[in-house]
C-alpha cells in the first residue's frame, strides 16, 4: 500500500521535470513513507497471526505461542535497528544528490534576448499568442507550487494510532486476548480479567491516539489560517495586448511586466528595466534590495542581474521579462521540492521513548521468560505457564504512561503557544531542550527586517541613532544646525512616502512606499523632525534625477521655505565617495568651511568605521543655488543637465542597517549560558554579517576571527593559527570548497561561527555536519530558501509573521511573533518537560512492581492473588494518573538555562539507574507494604501467612467449599473471594498511599524536597484527588459488583498507617538521593 | 561498515577487555550495586519480618478477629463428585467406587470405637458451653461423640456400597464450621431438607434423612477452633435417595433450615444451602 503510493509520487516527478535528483528524492520518499509504517505492519502481522492461531490444534498452539512472543521482541527490535541504517544510507544519498541541482539550472540569463525569445517562441514586443499560452499552459500545468504531498489524515491518526509508545500497548492489547483466546478454548469458565485488560489497553491507545490526534489538528488549523488566500494577478502581453490574468496563468515565454510592489509571478529573463529593484530576501536571505536590468552580470542564476525570480518582490521601478520557468521548476520551486523529499528524522523524545521501550520491554521479556521456566519447573502445564508467561509481560505494560506523557506534551505544547511557540507537532516540544546547535537566519529572525538609519556622521563626528524597535535607545544631539541640513536634506531627496491612513499606527511600523533605504531615513527624519510631508510641502520640488548606476547619486532643486528667499535648494544624495567628489565645502556647526584634506581624511575614516559595521553609508549635499544664475522660474531640465551639479556642500553620512531586534543578544546570552552554540547562517554579506553577529553576541566581546587577529598582528591571514581564533566568518565560496573532514573541524573548533552569502544547499550542509558531530540542530529561518534546512533539522522553527508558507510547512515549530527570544523559552520549557518527563515515568514505572510481584508470588509460591486485574486497571489508569500528570507542572529545580543541554547518547530519558530505582528500591518497598496489609486482611480473617502457601489450588475451586483456615473454621469459595477482593482493596489503598510518598520522591531529582518545597499546587490537588478516588473506589456501594472492590474496615485503613513507616523509608531514600543513588547523570 | 561498528560496540557492552568493564561497569562497581542491594533488602526484609511480627502479636489464638464473612455458614457434601456433580453407573463398579471411598475415608474419624475414645457423651437438644473465666482459658475443651453409627443406613457399616450399587446413594451433608456460631434459638435444632429443583420435582422420589429429620443437634455447638477443641467432630446429616428417577440428570438443592441463621447472599450458592447434581445410569 505505502509502495504504491511513493511509486504514483515518484511518477508525478519524473513527469514534471527530468533533474538528475528527482529518482533519489522519490526514493528517499518512498522509504520514508514505508518505514513511517512499521509499526502498523507488525501489529498487522500480529494480528493475522492471532487469527490464525484459532485454527490450529491446543498442544501445538503453546509452542506457537512461545517462539511467537520470542519473535516479537526480535523482530521488533530488528525493524527498529533496520529503519536507523536505511535512514542513515538515505540522508547520505540526499547530500549528494543536491549540489548538482541548482548549477544545471537555467542558462537563459546567459542568452541573449533574442535567442530566448526564439527558445520560447515568444516576440519580445507582442509576447505570446493566446494559442501559444494555452498550449504552454497544458503542456506544463498551471504557474504554481505542487503543495508537498500532505499525509492523508488517516495516516496522521494511524500514526498516533500506532507511534511510539501505543506499540507497547497495543502488543500488550494483543497478548491479553490471545492469552484470553487460549483461556476460552481450555476451560469451561475462563476468567474474563484478560479480556478486559485488553479492552481496557485498545481503549486507552485509540483514546490516547484520538486526543494527540486532534491537538495537532488544532495546531495544523492555526497552521492553516496563516495561509495566504489572495489570488495573485500578473499583469502579461500576449498578442501585443496587455492583460490581467491569474498568476497561475502564467506560462513560459510569456512576456510579463512589472512595477513596484508587485510579487514577481515566475521566474523572468529581465529584457527591459526601469530602475528595477527586486527583494531577494525571500530566497537568498540577502535584505538589501537588488537593481534589475537586462545585462548578464554573473554566470550564477541567483547572483546575476537579469533574472528575476517567482515569488519576490519588486520593491520599485517596472521591469518586463520573459517567463523562463513556472511553477515547480521555479528556483524557488525547486527549493521547496528539495524540502518534501528530506526525511526529517525522529524527534529526541521519539528516540527516548524508543529506549524506554527497549527497556521496558527487555525487563518483562526477561521476567516473563524467567517465570515462564520457573512455572513449567514447578509443573504447571505449558499452556497455564504460556498464560502465566503473557500475564507477567502484559503486567509490565505501564498503561497510565502513554496517556501522561501525552497529556504532559500537551500541557507543555499550550504553554509554550501561550508565549509565542506554536507547535506543530507534540514531540518536537521536548527537542529544543535538547538543542545544542541553534543554525539562526539573520535577517527577519536575529533583525527586524527593516532597514534602520543606524549612524549619521556630521560635525566631524559620529552620531549613533536610535534603532530598537520601542525608541527606547539613546538618543543624539538634535541642536546641531548641521543636523537641521542634513535632515531637510535627508527629508527632500526622497521619494519614500507613507502609504495612506496609518496615521494612528507609531511611525515604525507605518507602510512606505519606496525603496528600503529611503524608507529607512523617511521614518528617521519623521521621528526627529516631525511631519516630512509638510517639510516637503514648504519645499516644493522643482526637479529631480532619479539615482541610476551609473550616477550612483540621486538629486532634486527645490523651493526654499522662507517666501522671501527666492534662492533654490538643490539637494543630493548618493554614494558617499561620488558625493564628496562633488563637494568644494562641508558644514560644520551650521557653517561652511572649505573641504580641506583634513576633512576628506576624517570623511574618509568615519566612512570606512560604517562601512566597517556593515552598515550602508549615504552621503548627503546640498547647495543653495544662486539666483543670479538661477533665477526664479528657471527651467531645471533634468535630461540634460543645466545646472550645476559640482561645488556643492557636503553635509554628512548617513548609514542604515537592518538592526538586530531589542531581545535577540539578551537571548543569545542565555543560549550561550545554556551551552546552546548559536550559529549564524544568512545569505548576506560577510561584512553585514559580522557585524550583525558582533551586534548580537553571535560573536561576543573580545573574541576574533583569523581575519581580525591577522589585521591586528599585521601578517597574513595565512600565518595565523586558526586554533587561536574562536569565531570565524565563512564565505560561501569558501564552503563549497571545504571537504566534509575540514567542515567538521571547523564546527568543532570554532565556538562562534557566521555563514555568509550562503546557498540553500549549503544551509543544509551545514546542519547536516552539525548533526554528524552529534549535536541536535534547532534551524530558524523564514525564507524559502531556509525550508530545507528547517526540515532537515531536528528542529526547525519558523516565523510566523514574516515566513513564508514553505518554511512553515517544513518547520516543525512557528515563532508566532517571530522573535529569537521566544526560542529561549523554547529551550526553557523542552529542558523542563525533559526533567518532569522522567519524573512522572519514575512515578508511574514505581508502581509496576508492587503490580507485578502479587503475580509472580501467585504463581511461584501459589497464594492467593493479592492483586487483581482491575484494581491494578485503577491504579494505573485512576489514581496515578493525575499526580503524574501534575509533575509535569513542577518547577525547575535549578537555573535549567545554566545547564549544559543533555547529551543525547548519555543523557537518557529512562535509564537504568532509573529503572534501579523505581523497580529496585522504591517499588520494592511499595511492594512490602501492599503485601502487609495483604497478610493483615487474610490474617485477621482467620487465614495466617503460614497456611497461604500452597493454598491456590483449593483456593481457587468453585466446588471446594469448605476450604479449612488456621482456626479450623471451613469457608465457601464465595466467602474466601470476598476476602481476596478485600485483599486487592486493601493493596489498592496501600499502593495509593506509598505513592503519596513516592509523588514526593519523584517530585524532585536533585533538590531535596525541603529545597524545592510543596508550591506545586496541581500536585497537592493531585493527593488529594488520588485519595478520593480510592475512598470512593472501596466505599462507594456498588462497588463490590462493578469492581469487585470492598470496603476495608476502619481498622484495617488503620493498620496502613503502618505503611507510613515503610513511606518513611522512601523519604529516607529521598534524602539521601543526592549522596549516592539518584544522581540521574 | 556502520553495522561493524555496532557490533563492536555491542560486544564492547557486554565485555570490554580495554578498561575491564562487564555491561558498562567495572567489577568494583557492580560489587558495589549488589552490595548495596543486598544489605537494602536485608534490610528490608527485616523491616518486613518485623512489621508482620507485630502483626501476628495481635492475633488471637483462638479466634480470628473477624468473623464478619461466615454470618451464614456454607454447606457441603461428601462425597463432593466432580464440580458438584454426582454420576455413575450402577453396573460398572468403577465408576462409584471412588464415592466409597471417599465416604470410607470422610467416616472413619466417626467410628464409634474411635469416638468413645477420644470424646464423650453429652446432653443432646442444647448448647455444649465450656466458658472461659475470665483470662483462665478452660482448655483443653471436650467435644462430644457423633458415632458413625447415627447415619444408620448411611454409615456404611451394614452396605458397604452406601446404597450406590442399588442405585440408592447417600449423599452426607455438613455445616461449615464457624467459631463459636450458635446455629439455633430457643432449643430449636436446625436441619437439613432437600429438593430437587423446579422441574425436576417429581423425579426426586423419596428422601430418608439420618440422623432422624437431618437436624444437627445443638450439643455440637458451638465450635471453640482447632487449638482449643481439638478432637471436634462435625455432626453430620446423611440423606439418601430412594427411588430417584434413573438415567437422568436431577438437580438437587439442601438447605438449612435454622432460626437464626441468616439467609446468605445471593451470589453464594453454598452458604446455607449446597446444590449438586446427581445422574444414576443403569444401562451399559
Amino acid at each position: 500500500m505505502a509502495y504504491s503510493q511513493c511509486f504514483s509520487v515518484s511518477l508525478s516527478h519524473t513527469n514534471t521535470h527530468t533533474h538528475t535528483y528527482a529518482l533519489s528524492l522519490s526514493l528517499s520518499l518512498s522509504l520514508s513513507l514505508s518505514l513511517s509504517l512499521p509499526s502498523l505492519s507488525v501489529s498487522l502481522f500480529l494480528l493475522s497471526l492471532s487469527l490464525s492461531s484459532f485454527s490450529l490444534s491446543l498442544p501445538s498452539l503453546s509452542l506457537f505461542l512461545l517462539s511467537l512472543s520470542l519473535s516479537l521482541s526480535l523482530s521488533l527490535s530488528l525493524s527498529l535497528s533496520l529503519s536507523l541504517s536505511l535512514s542513515l544510507s538515505l540522508s547520505v544519498s540526499v547530500s549528494l544528490s543536491f549540489p548538482p541541482s541548482l548549477s544545471t539550472f537555467q542558462t537563459e540569463h546567459k542568452m541573449s534576448i533574442e535567442e530566448c525569445c526564439r527558445k520560447f517562441n515568444t516576440d519580445i514586443v507582442q509576447g505570446l499568442t493566446n494559442a501559444k499560452a494555452a498550449e504552454f499552459l497544458i503542456r506544463d500545468g498551471p504557474n504554481c507550487l505542487t503543495p508537498p504531498p500532505t499525509t492523508p489524515e488517516w495516516i496522521k491518526f494511524c500514526r498516533q494510532l500506532f507511534g511510539g509508545f501505543s506499540i507497547l500497548l497495543w502488543t500488550g492489547a494483543i497478548l491479553c486476548f490471545l492469552a484470553y483466546a487460549i483461556q476460552a478454548a481450555t476451560e469451561d469458565e475462563p476468567a474474563g480479567d484478560n479480556l478486559y485488560l485488553g479492552i481496557v489497553l485498545s481503549v486507552v491507545v485509540v483514546v490516547t491516539g484520538c486526543f494527540s490526534y486532534f491537538q495537532e489538528a488544532k495546531s495544523s488549523k492555526i497552521m492553516e489560517s496563516f495561509k495566504n488566500m489572495v489570488p495573485q494577478q500578473a499583469l502579461v502581453i500576449r498578442e501585443g495586448e496587455k492583460m490581467t490574468i491569474n498568476a497561475e496563468e502564467v506560462v513560459a515565454g510569456d512576456l510579463v511586466e512589472v512595477k513596484g510592489g508587485d510579487r514577481i509571478p515566475a521566474d523572468l529573463r529581465v529584457v527591459s528595466a526601469h530602475g528595477c529593484k527586486v527583494d531577494n530576501s525571500s530566497l537568498t536571505g540577502e535584505s538589501e534590495p537588488q537593481s534589475r536590468s537586462p545585462d548578464c552580470t554573473h554566470d550564477n542564476p541567483l547572483e546575476t542581474r537579469n533574472v528575476a525570480f517567482f515569488s519576490t518582490n519588486c520593491v520599485e521601478g517596472t521591469a518586463r521579462g520573459i517567463v523562463v520557468c513556472t511553477g515547480d521548476r521555479t528556483v524557488m520551486g525547486r527549493i521547496a521540492t528539495l524540502t518534501s523529499g528530506l526525511e526529517s528524522g525522529k524527534t529526541p523524545i521519539a528516540k527516548e521513548i524508543e529506549h524506554f521501550i527497549h527497556l521496558i520491554t527487555g525487563v518483562a521479556v526477561f521476567l516473563g521468560i524467567t517465570f515462564f521456566i520457573l512455572a513449567v519447573c514447578l509443573g504447571y502445564t505449558w499452556l497455564e505457564a504460556v498464560i502465566f508467561l503473557i500475564g507477567i509481560i502484559v503486567a509490565n505494560v505501564p498503561e497510565g504512561l502513554l496517556a501522561t506523557v501525552t497529556v504532559c506534551l500537551t500541557l507543555t505544547a499550550k504553554r509554550m503557544a501561550k508565549k509565542n511557540c506554536l507547535v506543530k507537532n507534540l514531540e518536537a516540544v521536548e527537542t529544543l531542550g535538547s538543542t545544542s546547535t541553534i543554525c539562526s537566519d539573520k535577517t527577519g529572525t536575529l533583525t527586524q527586517n527593516r532597514m534602520t538609519v543606524a549612524h549619521m556622521w556630521f560635525d566631524n563626528q559620529i552620531h549613533e541613532a536610535d534603532t530598537t524597535e520601542d525608541q527606547s535607545g539613546a538618543s543624539f544631539d538634535k541642536t546641531s544646525a548641521s543636523w537641521a541640513a542634513l535632515a531637510r536634506v535627508a527629508a527632500l531627496c526622497n521619494r519614500a512616502v507613507f502609504k495612506a491612513g496609518q496615521d494612528q499606527l507609531p511611525i515604525l511600523k507605518r507602510d512606505t512606499a519606496g525603496d528600503a533605504s529611503e524608507s529607512a531615513l523617511l521614518k528617521c527624519i519623521e521621528l526627529s523632525c516631525g511631519s516630512v510631508k509638510q517639510i516637503r510641502e514648504k519645499n516644493k520640488k522643482v526637479a529631480e534625477i532619479p539615482f541610476n548606476s551609473t550616477n550612483k547619486y540621486q538629486l532634486s532643486v527645490h523651493e526654499t521655505e522662507d517666501p522671501n528667499d527666492n534662492r533654490y535648494l538643490l539637494v543630493m544624495k548618493g554614494a558617499p565617495e561620488r558625493i564628496l567628489d562633488r563637494c568644494t565645502t562641508i558644514i560644520i556647526q551650521g557653517k561652511e568651511q572649505p573641504m580641506d584634506e583634513e576633512m576628506k581624511e576624517s570623511f574618509q575614516n568615519a566612512y570606512m568605521e560604517l562601512g566597517g559595521l556593515g552598515e550602508r553609508v549615504l552621503g548627503f549635499c546640498h547647495l543653495l543655488m544662486p539666483e543670479d544664475q538661477y533665477p526664479k522660474g528657471f527651467a531645471f531640465d533634468c535630461d540634460d543637465v543645466n545646472f550645476t551639479t559640482e561645488s556643492l556642500c557636503f553635509v554628512g553620512l548617513m548609514s542604515m542597517i537592518d538592526p538586530p531586534r531589542a531581545a535577540v543578544p539578551d537571548a543569545v546570552g542565555k543560549c550561550r549560558s545554556a551551552g546552546i552554540k548559536v550559529i549564524m547562517v544568512t545569505g548576506d554579506h560577510p561584512i553585514t554579517a559580522k557585524a550583525i553577529a558582533k551586534g548580537v553576541g553571535i560573536i561576543s566581546e573580545g573574541n576574533e576571527t583569523v581575519e581580525d587577529i591577522a589585521s591586528r598582528l599585521n601578517i597574513p591571514v595565512s600565518q595565523v593559527n586558526p586554533r587561536d581564533a574562536k569565531a570565524c566568518v565563512i564565505h560561501g565560496t569558501d564552503l563549497k570548497e571545504l571537504s566534509q573532514d575540514q567542515m567538521d573541524d571547523i564546527l568543532r573548533n570554532h565556538t562562534e561561527i557566521v555563514f555568509a552569502r550562503t546557498s540553500p544547499q549549503q544551509k543544509l550542509i551545514i546542519v547536516e555536519g552539525c548533526q554528524r558531530l552529534g549535536a541536535i540542530v534547532a534551524v530558524t529561518g523564514d525564507g524559502v530558501n531556509d525550508s530545507p534546512a528547517l526540515k532537515k533539522a531536528d528542529i526547525g522553527v519558523a516565523m510566523g509573521i514574516s515566513g513564508s508558507d514553505v518554511s512553515k510547512q517544513a518547520a516543525d515549530m512557528i515563532l508566532l511573533d517571530d522573535n529569537f527570544a521566544s526560542i529561549v523559552t523554547g529551550v526553557e520549557e523542552g529542558r523542563l518537560i525533559f526533567d518532569n518527563l522522567k519524573k512522572s515515568i519514575a512515578y508511574t514505572l514505581t508502581s509496576n512492581i508492587p503490580e507485578i510481584t502479587p503475580f509472580l508470588l501467585f504463581i511461584i509460591v501459589n497464594i492467593p492473588l493479592p492483586l487483581g486485574t482491575i484494581t491494578i486497571l485503577c491504579i494505573d489508569l485512576g489514581t496515578d494518573m493525575v499526580p503524574a500528570i501534575s509533575l509535569a507542572y513542577e518547577a525547575a529545580e535549578s537555573d535549567i538555562m545554566k545547564r549544559q543541554p543533555r547529551n543525547p547518547t548519555r543523557d537518557k530519558l529512562v535509564n537504568e539507574r532509573l529503572i534501579s530505582i523505581a523497580y529496585g528500591q522504591i517499588g520494592m518497598i511499595q511492594a512490602l507494604g501492599g503485601f502487609f496489609s495483604y497478610f493483615v486482611i487474610l490474617a485477621e480473617n482467620g487465614f495466617l501467612p503460614s497456611i497461604l502457601v500452597g493454598i491456590r489450588l483449593n483456593w481457587d475451586d468453585r466446588a471446594c467449599n469448605d476450604l479449612e483456615d488456621s482456626y479450623g473454621q471451613q469457608w465457601t469459595y464465595e466467602q474466601r473471594k470476598i476476602v481476596e477482593f478485600t485483599c486487592h482493596t486493601a493493596f489498592f489503598v496501600s499502593i495509593v498511599v506509598v505513592q503519596w510518598a513516592d509523588v514526593i520522591v519523584c517530585k524532585t531529582r536533585r533538590n531535596s524536597v525541603f529545597q524545592q518545597g510543596m508550591k506545586n499546587k496541581i500536585l497537592i490537588f493531585g493527593l488529594f484527588e488520588e485519595t478520593a478516588l480510592a475512598a470512593f473506589l472501596s466505599y462507594t456501594p456498588g462497588m463490590d459488583v462493578a469492581l469487585r472492590m470492598f470496603p476495608l474496615k476502619h481498622r484495617h485503613t488503620s493498620t496502613q498507617t503502618d505503611i507510613h513507616l515503610h513511606k518513611q523509608i522512601v523519604i529516607d531514600i529521598h534524602l539521601h538521593k543526592q549522596t549516592y543513588t539518584y544522581t540521574n547523570r | 561498515m556502520a553495522k561493524d561498528a555496532e557490533k563492536s560496540t555491542w560486544k564492547d557492552f557486554i565485555w570490554n577487555s580495554r578498561t575491564r568493564e562487564f555491561c558498562g561497569r567495572t567489577g568494583s562497581s557492580w560489587g558495589l550495586i549488589l552490595l548495596f542491594y543486598l544489605v537494602f533488602y536485608i534490610f528490608l526484609a527485616g523491616m518486613f519480618c518485623l512489621t508482620m511480627y507485630v502483626m501476628l502479636q495481635t492475633l488471637d489464638d483462638y479466634k480470628p478477629t473477624w468473623q464478619d464473612r461466615l454470618g451464614t455458614p456454607g454447606m457441603m457434601i461428601r462425597p463432593r463428585g466432580k464440580a458438584m456433580e454426582i454420576s455413575y453407573n450402577t453396573t460398572n463398579t468403577e465408576t462409584w467406587d471412588m464415592y466409597i471411598k471417599t465416604l470410607d475415608n470422610f467416616l472413619s474419624p466417626y467410628n464409634n470405637s474411635l469416638q468413645a475414645e477420644k470424646n464423650e457423651e453429652c446432653t443432646p437438644d442444647q448448647y455444649f458451653v465450656q466458658a472461659d473465666s475470665g483470662d483462665v482459658k478452660n482448655n483443653p475443651k471436650r467435644s462430644c461423640q457423633f458415632n458413625r453409627t447415627f447415619l444408620e443406613k448411611c454409615s456404611g457399616l451394614d452396605d458397604h456400597t452406601y446404597g450406590y450399587q442399588a442405585g440408592k446413594p447417600c449423599i452426607i451433608i455438613k455445616l461449615n464450621r464457624v467459631i463459636g456460631m450458635l446455629p439455633g434459638k430457643d432449643g430449636q435444632a436446625p436441619f437439613v431438607t432437600c429438593g430437587a429443583k423446579k422441574e425436576d420435582s417429581d423425579k426426586i422420589g423419596e428422601v430418608e434423612y439420618y440422623p432422624e429429620n437431618g437436624t444437627f443437634n445443638l450439643m455440637y455447638y458451638p465450635y471453640y477452633g482447632k487449638k482449643a477443641q481439638v478432637n471436634y467432630s462435625q455432626p453430620l446429616v446423611a440423606i439418601k435417595f430412594l427411588n430417584i428417577t434413573l438415567n437422568e440428570d436431577i438437580n438437587i438443592e439442601c438447605r438449612i433450615i435454622s432460626n437464626n441463621i441468616p439467609p446468605g447472599s445471593v451470589r453464594d450458592k453454598f452458604a446455607g444451602k449446597v446444590s449438586f447434581k446427581l445422574r444414576i445410569n443403569t444401562k451399559g
